[in-house]
């Protein structure tokens, strides 16, 4: 626990000025409730924090247009409570109530919440001194290949590093084909989710795409009817605040039963937010079985590189997807 | 022998726990307190090669670093018992051991002290689980009678199989948490304890003080299950206080807890059983091998001695090995040797049940016992028939459809009914205790124990206001200190049974006294206004009470500060607490999650004192059974030793949410022999067998047989 300065800049462009200023070790915060706990195990050590709670106008919530749009300092209970977002966009509604505790989703944000760093136990754990991590301290290597990886990711791993990426909002973006608008000391840009992360590759302590200084201002959605067949399905070693083992993101557009577009997410099996248009190919133009389904489940783990205690999660993922999609499915039928 | 059943009466402090005002030992807050924090070795095994102090002692507010050097040297060996943790050491044992204690003015200047100091090593070779090479296998004494070989060579039915249970850490709420204060040559210690004579003694012991001069006061516990007994901060914490003279807290991080605290040793189970043509148990063999820290005391043969008692066996063979290992000491947790005993016993039996096409229930019932298999000694109690009648009845166990895998739900859910059955002894602690009322309206009562929140000081309230006439919301109950009464460890289910027959003997000599006293006036009112009348003060009584067997050289042991157990097998006859537990698990047909809706849980503890409390431990035994069966494992990596998941994120335990309905029944028999309350124990049995409930459960849903803890979705796939 190390010394840092703190402030609470009152607009966007305070708070880009200020991380400017303040220079190297420079950090945005907003529910902290990722980054005090990285604080604390030593992996963050900032300089200087500058707290964007209250910063005004971040936290809207706007259905106009064509887009929905969260400014990135809402609540994720408050998004999660949204009556309209929890009947038209269940799949949003759900990524965030199965995330985390009633208390964190009051304290962490939307925004902040993209930018939830991995739950590899060899990265946050042993107080940063004992696991090598590739994350933690690049070229020291990779202490979970190998090792204890029953909750690492089977796609779009590196010999660097299988973390995976922990969230499950993101999952639901992704599928959405979300975008966030991004505040930087260059001026202002939108990018897809998508577009966010990184895969680790040779470099996996760099997991996102936003520049120095950059800060992320507002999620939004590109709204369509394909929400309302929609579903976020986690499954994980408890019924509640546990990261996923497995989950995927599902929205449907039926004709009948026949798929006429589908979109699939999947969560707690890869090293960022994943879109599985190998899963959605299989569906499109036929009729959705249980069986088609699996075929789609599986479909989308054909390039999977399970380690020694995460084969399961080949399995598992395809049924989650399979479930997923007979959720989603079946919200046509009500 | 109480001839009636108690009262449910409220937990007494129930309202100051939900309203904040219970102080825990982490609370305090003292005058001129300094922060303390531990700086834990990061290699598996060596030495220190160095350790600089001085980037600590420039950040601003640390006041001084506590090295090896400020320790004196281990006591000599002696016979008495086991030596106290050791203090600073340049040897390391085990990642996460202590090297330093850093004291600062606050908190965070003592995390940031102990976070640059960068200790050297010398590192070498370390074994740290079963597995590992270099892992030295030590066989353990037999326990045996009759001849199972032969008997099983002779069966009509065998079944063979290994069974494996994890390493799991306790992780009460409650972090371990001491306060120190140095004053007038005399230490007092403020801490989280179910063991406070033991740490007094330890850090006497191990400081080289009088125990004359170190006084311990056991605080508000928030969950302990074996965990908060001897802790190696304590001395560490103590000796901060002597150097600075002011008082020190440290309240240790979960993750170092991990590292330090004792846990729940990972178990290998074989067993082999077999019955005759009649579904008589002939023979029993069970081999046990336990992970076990190079110099660790925790015995083998105990994983035996619960299960001799669980049915008529009349052909035991137990054997056992310990596996030496570079780790910190295991030590006692809930249901501690029959938990994963039984896991492994229970769930064998269901196996030999099932191989012999027997209702598992019938098989059980029909080989119950009236004797001590082991000595052929009467069984003081044993309702485990009545267990196993009414929670079959309670749960329907008559509408099972017996095939595995012949039961669904209307979602498709895979249905599965198990049950099985615990036991653990019922020990004993002899009793010292004071019982003083006042002309004022107050009653103080001081006895050894401590209350973890599994309810002795409700239980004692009970008997003392069912049986005196004094004013119930001025009654205190000195627990846990030993300046109030000579302190025992609280452990193994014997504290209410050890108290409540001393909190009743103390109130039958109160009421004699007042007798005497009065002698034959009618004076009117409660005993206070009684005792105004005639112009006394105060009326004190002191009772001792002994276990079955015991005699004075206990209550010395006792007033020593010593380990006074009578183990249940008394000379004469043997008092075991029994559990039966039936439950129903659902299996996601795809997905495979295993969820459990209900559970009947039903116990034969003896006369039960405090029905609320009692009722609150089978909950809290039932839900961690399916913990046990469900949820929780401690990672090693064996390249690195030490713990990997070792917070409450990833060291995974059960939220509301994975719980259903828990229906719990207690027979309440009193035991006729075992103490004049006629009380059993309880804490442990609630917990045991649960978890082989719940893999025979899995194995009736699925056809499944699960020989490995914790059960997950993958095993199922």
């Amino acid at each position: 626990m190390r010394p840092f300065t703190y402030i609470r800049p009152a607009t966007p462009q305070e708070a880009v000025g200020a991380f400017a200023e303040a220079g190297e070790g420079a950090r945005f915060i907003a529910g902290g409730t990722t980054l005090y706990d990285l604080m604390k195990l030593t992996i963050e050590r900032p300089a200087h924090l500058i707290d964007v709670t209250a910063v005004r106008g971040l936290d809207r919530i706007e259905m106009d247009g064509d887009r929905l749009r969260f400014g990135a300092n809402a609540a994720m209970s408050a998004v999660a409570g949204d009556p309209t977002i929890g009947r038209d966009y269940p799949v949003l509604s759900e990524a965030l109530w199965k995330a985390a505790s009633q208390q964190l989703r009051n304290m962490a944000t939307v925004g902040g919440n993209l930018l939830q760093r991995t739950r590899c136990m060899y990265f946050r754990n042993g107080g940063g001194g004992i696991y090598p991590c590739n994350k933690r301290e690049p070229g020291s290597g990779c202490a979970a290949i190998g090792g204890l990886d029953r909750g690492q990711a089977v796609l779009g791993t590196s010999e660097a590093c299988t973390a995976v990426s922990p969230g499950d909002w993101p999952v639901a973006l992704v599928a959405m084909d979300a975008s966030i608008e991004v505040l930087g000391p260059a001026g202002s840009r939108s990018l897809p989710v998508g577009d966010l992360y990184r895969l680790p590759g040779d470099t996996p302590h760099l997991e996102f795409t936003l520049g120095p200084g950059e800060m992320i201002t507002a999620i939004t959605v590109p709204k369509t009817p394909a929400g309302r067949l929609s579903t976020y399905h986690k499954i994980r070693d408890r019924e509640s605040y546990a990261f996923a083992l497995t989950s995927a993101a599902v929205a449907l557009e039926m004709s009948g039963d026949r798929v006429e577009g589908a979109r699939i997410a999947l969560g707690g099996v890869a090293t960022r937010p994943w879109r599985a248009s190998e899963a959605e190919e299989v569906l499109i133009g036929h009729l959705l079985t249980p069986e088609l389904a699996l075929a789609a489940g599986q479909a989308a783990f054909r390039d999977a590189r399970p380690g020694r205690h995460n084969s399961f999660k080949t399995e598992l993922g395809a049924r989650t997807i399979t479930d997923a999609l007979i959720i989603a499915a079946g919200r046509g039928r009500t | 022998m109480s001839t009636t059943a108690f009262p449910n009466r409220a937990r007494v402090d129930a309202l100051a726990k939900v309203r904040g005002e219970a102080k825990f030992a982490a609370d305090l807050v003292l005058p001129r307190t300094l922060y303390a924090m531990t700086v834990p070795a990061t290699i598996a095994k060596g030495s220190l090669s160095s350790l600089p102090v001085e980037a600590a002692l420039r950040v601003p507010g640390v006041v001084r670093v506590l090295t090896p050097e400020d320790f004196p040297a281990p006591p000599p060996y002696s016979e008495d018992g086991p030596p106290p943790p050791p203090t600073l050491e340049t040897i390391i044992a085990y990642r996460g051991q202590p090297v330093a204690l850093v004291i600062a003015e606050t908190l965070e200047a003592a995390i940031e002290g102990a976070e640059v100091i960068r200790p050297t090593y010398v590192a070498e070779a370390f074994a740290c689980v079963m597995e590992s090479a270099g892992a030295q296998r030590q066989p353990a004494d037999e326990v045996a009678f009759g001849d199972a070989p032969a008997a099983l060579s002779g069966a009509a039915a065998t079944v063979e199989s290994t069974y494996d249970s994890p390493t799991q850490h306790h992780n009460p709420l409650e972090l371990i948490a001491t306060v120190a204060v140095w004053e007038d040559g005399a230490l007092l210690i403020h801490e989280s304890t179910q063991a406070s004579s033991l740490v007094k003694g330890a850090v006497a012991g191990a400081l080289r003080l009088d125990p004359a001069r170190v006084h311990v006061r056991g605080a508000t516990m928030g969950g302990s299950f074996g965990q908060k007994a001897v802790q190696r901060q304590t001395a560490l914490v103590a000796r901060a206080a002597i150097l600075t003279g002011r008082p020190v807290k440290l309240v240790q991080p979960r993750a170092q807890i991990f590292h330090t605290a004792t846990y729940r040793a990972r178990t290998r189970h074989q067993i082999r059983i077999g019955a005759d043509a009649d579904g008589k148990i002939v023979g029993v063999q069970h081999h046990v091998e336990q992970e076990q820290s190079p110099n660790g005391y925790f015995a083998v043969s105990e994983y035996h001695r619960d299960v001799i008692r669980m049915y008529g066996i009349r052909n035991y063979l137990g054997t056992g090995a310990d596996i030496r290992l570079d780790r910190q000491d295991s030590g006692y947790m809930r249901g501690t040797h029959p938990q994963p005993a039984f896991f492994a016993f229970e769930s064998a039996i269901d196996e030999l049940a099932h191989k012999t096409n027997r209702d598992p229930v019938e098989f059980r019932l029909a080989n119950d016992t009236r004797v001590d298999p082991q000595n052929g000694h009467p069984l003081s109690s044993r309702f485990l028939n009545e267990c196993l009648r009414e929670g079959a009845r309670r749960f329907g166990w008559s509408r099972r459809s017996p095939v595995p895998g012949s039961m669904t739900a209307s979602d498709g859910s895979l249905v599965g009914w198990g049950m099985a059955c615990g036991i653990y002894q019922s020990a004993t602690t002899p009793a010292i205790a004071t019982l003083r009322i006042d002309a004022r309206g107050h009653t103080r009562f001081a006895i050894s124990g401590h209350e973890m929140g599994q309810g002795m000081r409700t239980a004692i309230a009970s008997v003392l206001i069912q049986d005196l006439d004094i004013d119930p919301e001025r009654l205190e109950i000195a627990l846990g200190d030993t300046r109030a009464a000579p302190q025992h460890m609280t452990a193994g289910s014997w504290g209410t049974n050890s108290v409540v027959p001393a909190a009743m003997q103390a109130a039958q000599r109160m009421r004699a006294a007042v007798a005497d006293l009065l002698d034959g006036r009618q004076v009117s009112g409660n005993l206070h206004r009684k005792l105004a009348s005639i112009r006394r003060p105060f009326l004190q009584v002191e009772v001792t009470t002994v276990g079955p067997g015991q005699d004075q050289a206990a209550l010395e042991t006792l007033r020593q500060g010593g380990f006074a157990v009578a183990e249940a097998v008394y000379p004469e006859f043997s008092t075991f607490s029994y559990s039966a537990h039936f439950l129903e698990v659902r299996i996601e047909p795809r997905t495979r999650r295993i969820r459990v809706p209900r559970v009947v849980s039903i116990a034969d503890c003896g006369r039960v004192i405090s029905p609320r409390t009692a009722h609150s431990q089978v909950y809290g035994g039932v839900i961690w059974g399916l913990s046990h069966a469900l949820r929780e494992a401690t990672e090693i990596d064996p390249r690195y030793g030490g713990y990997l998941n070792e917070d409450l994120a990833d060291y995974v335990v059960p939220v509301n949410a994975d719980i259903g309905e828990i229906e719990i029944g207690l027979i309440d028999q009193p035991d006729p022999l075992a103490n004049p309350a006629g009380v059993k124990g309880l804490g442990q049995v609630s917990m045991v067998g649960i978890s082989a409930a719940v893999a025979n459960a899995v194995f009736h849903a699925t056809g499944r047989r699960i020989r490995e803890l914790p059960i997950r979705i993958e095993h199922l796939l």
